[in-house]
């Protein structure tokens, strides 16, 4: 292991010497403010260095007790939403199209409204199991598992990934989280389901 | 009779038949991501062989590993009060049993147990990761390393390759930050973890020092000083292996280096230095040799950034009148201008995967980081706030930036996942911190 300790240089120097700051780059217009690194006694002036580009408010701003949090951690209330609205029983909205792009089996035949109302329960119940850690967000992945389920909404035997993402590491995730969320939400009919585990939320 | 028996059969087969109806007969249930973004993880006390180390070692490893785990943002720890089962760890023998209920009816989707061991000079730390869901073993791993060293770094680096285990992208917390600090009332280069922990000097010169930048190995940080005769020169600063000093002593007699940043595969660099009064971007190798010219204008160029196969350079120019970002080849073909939005972008920055160029653009009057990909095709913030934000440094596990920012008046380290979450100050001392430089995995 390395040790976590840098040789500090002690360099025998003239005095401070008399030092320039760098400056800008030439033709930017709003002009360029002072560096913020240096005080500069006049004498010597080194050509212009690599550009500084931080500009340095005249008065000294307030000093903020925290950083506010960031634009992106606002929170997304819509599942809690509906999860509560599933647990008093209420008439959900309408599903997103999105999420039930899957109207009408491969097959052909019609959903049944039982089935939709399960899909819901379903989903809500499983979103709360799977932990999608943010390096997964923004990526296309896509892992599509079977799982038997009894009357009940246990899974029976192992999961079985039919179609994976290509990150194995994904497909752990969505294996766990199906396993963490039995038994589901007892579903139409027992057997064999589907699930297709979508990371990127924009897709 | 026997036909009735028959037809019975046959009535079950038919039944069964519908009641397995595949998969494929009906929809699939389409599953988007919820809020859960963490995994709880418990950490065991490691149990300690040393009764001279006492609970003290083992409680300290365990801080360390559960703060490089939370780090990770990929990890929540739980309180080890929660426990139902051993908060020490009792074996790591096959054989003895972990009850992965137990760890799961709590929250926790991981857990880590391990032993210290003190082996006369050496101290032995081996540890198991746990999916206590699917009650699978990740991961066993086991590091020495001499009883006298520190063991927070050791503890880091295991929490980093639990984070891999679960997400197959290391960790950084055993990783550091350079950056240049007005602390001591010149800017000096300094060196932190990457949470901000441990910050030291690394030069004490009381000159001007600044553009830290780290070599690929991680053994020294090359940097710009002013110490002496007031002119810009390269200098590395080392761990111990390899002589700190000057470098590149035969380039920049006449006015100076201005920057230097190392290539990702190998030992050469990119350098800035002035020609004709312009700054200009060369290429050339720490020994000095092989020295190439690969700008040629009478515009400023400066702020090389290398593409991690170090076949191309990003770096700012400002031959349109304002300053923006342009690539080219390393060998200073093909340059063209990448970025076309605002009248001043500098500092880029490539991501490690290749994926993005970080950078600092000014809108408003203040700078925000944003990314943009290497074609111009996505070009989006990802920090912004009514003061600075600038300078932006990749983890090189590319999932975090460092960057410095002055809203809290001074300027001080930053750091933020990629995906814009979890904004955590680094520096809290008095003092300008600036131009962060992040390091690479410990070796």
């Amino acid at each position: 292991m390395p040790q976590g300790v840098i040789a500090v240089e002690l360099v025998s120097l003239p005095s401070p010497a008399p030092a320039s700051a760098p400056k800008a780059a030439r033709p930017a217009p709003p002009p360029p403010p002072e560096p913020k690194q240096v005080v500069l006694p006049k004498e010597t002036a080194p050509p212009k260095p690599e550009p500084r580009l931080e500009p340095k408010p005249v008065t000294p701003p307030k000093p903020k007790a925290e950083p506010p949090a960031e634009p992106a951690a606002e929170r997304d209330y819509s599942d809690v939403l509906s999860e509560l609205r599933s647990e008093v029983g209420d008439e959900p909205p309408p599903p997103a199209p999105a999420q039930t792009a899957s109207i009408g089996t491969p097959t052909g035949n019609p959903v049944s409204p039982e089935f939709l109302a399960w899909e819901r329960r379903a989903r809500i119940h499983i979103r709360q199991n799977w932990v999608v850690p943010p390096s997964f967000r923004d990526e296309p992945l896509r892992t599509s598992i079977v799982v038997e389920l009894d009357a009940g909404g246990a899974i029976l035997g192992e999961p079985r990934i039919v179609k994976r993402s290509g990150n194995p590491w994904y497909d752990d995730g969505v294996v766990r989280s199906i396993q963490k969320a039995s038994p589901l939400p007892p579903p139409p009919e027992p057997g064999e389901w589907s699930f297709v585990f979508v990371a990127d939320e924009g897709t | 009779m026997r036909r009735t028996r028959w037809f019975a059969q046959l009535a079950l087969l038919v039944l069964a038949g519908a009641s397995r109806a595949g998969a494929q007969d009906r929809p699939a249930v389409v599953i988007d991501p919820g809020q859960a973004r963490s995994y709880g993880v418990a950490v065991q006390r490691f149990a300690d062989d040393s009764a001279s180390a006492g609970a003290r070692r083992a409680d300290a490893f365990r801080e360390q590993i559960v703060r490089g785990l939370e780090y990770s943002s990929v990890f929540r720890s739980i309180d080890a009060k929660a426990f139902l089962g051993p908060a020490t760890t009792v074996s790591l023998d096959e054989g003895e049993s972990v009850v992965c209920s137990d760890w799961s009816s709590i929250g926790a989707d991981a857990l880590v147990e391990g032993t210290l061991r003190t082996d006369p000079s050496q101290l032995v730390v081996e540890f198991r990761a746990w999916d206590t869901t699917r009650c699978t073993k990740l991961l066993r791993k086991r590091y020495t390393q001499p009883v006298q060293a520190d063991i927070a770094p050791l503890a880091r680096r295991i929490a980093d390759d639990i984070v891999a285990a679960f997400i197959g992208v290391r960790g950084v917390s055993a990783t550091e930050i350079a950056f240049v600090s007005t602390r001591s009332g010149h800017p000096e280069i300094s060196v932190m973890n990457a949470d901000g922990s441990n910050a030291r000097a690394a030069t004490a010169n009381r000159s001007i020092n600044t553009f830290p930048n780290w070599s690929p190995s991680g053994e020294s940080i090359l940097y710009t000083s002013y110490r002496f005769a007031n002119r810009p020169l390269l200098f590395v600063s080392t761990r111990g292996r390899g002589k700190p000093g000057r470098v590149l002593s035969r380039l920049g007699d006449r006015s100076g280096v201005y920057r230097g940043v190392f290539a990702p595969t190998g030992p050469k660099l990119a350098v800035v230095m002035s020609e004709s009064e312009a700054a200009e971007i060369f290429s050339v190798s720490l020994d000095g040799k092989d020295l190439k010219r690969l700008t040629n204008n009478r515009v400023i160029d400066v702020s090389p950034t290398w593409s991690p196969d170090a076949s191309r350079i990003a770096f700012v120019s400002d031959r349109s009148g304002s300053p923006q970002i342009y690539l080219m080849n390393a060998d200073g073909s093909d340059q063209r201008r990448l970025t076309f939005q605002g009248s001043y972008n500098s500092d880029p920055a490539w991501s490690p995967d290749g994926r993005w160029i970080a950078y600092q653009a000014r809108l408003e009057g203040q700078f925000d980081i944003w990314l943009i990909d290497p074609t111009g095709s996505t070009n989006v913030p990802l920090v912004s706030h009514p003061r600075s934000d600038e300078a932006p440094t990749w983890a090189p596990n590319g999932r975090k930036l460092a960057f410095s920012s002055t809203r809290r008046g001074s300027a001080d380290i930053y750091v933020i996942d990629l995906s814009g979450d979890n904004l955590l100050r680094l520096t809290e001392n008095a003092g300008n911190n600036t131009n962060p430089s992040w390091g690479p995995f410990p070796r």
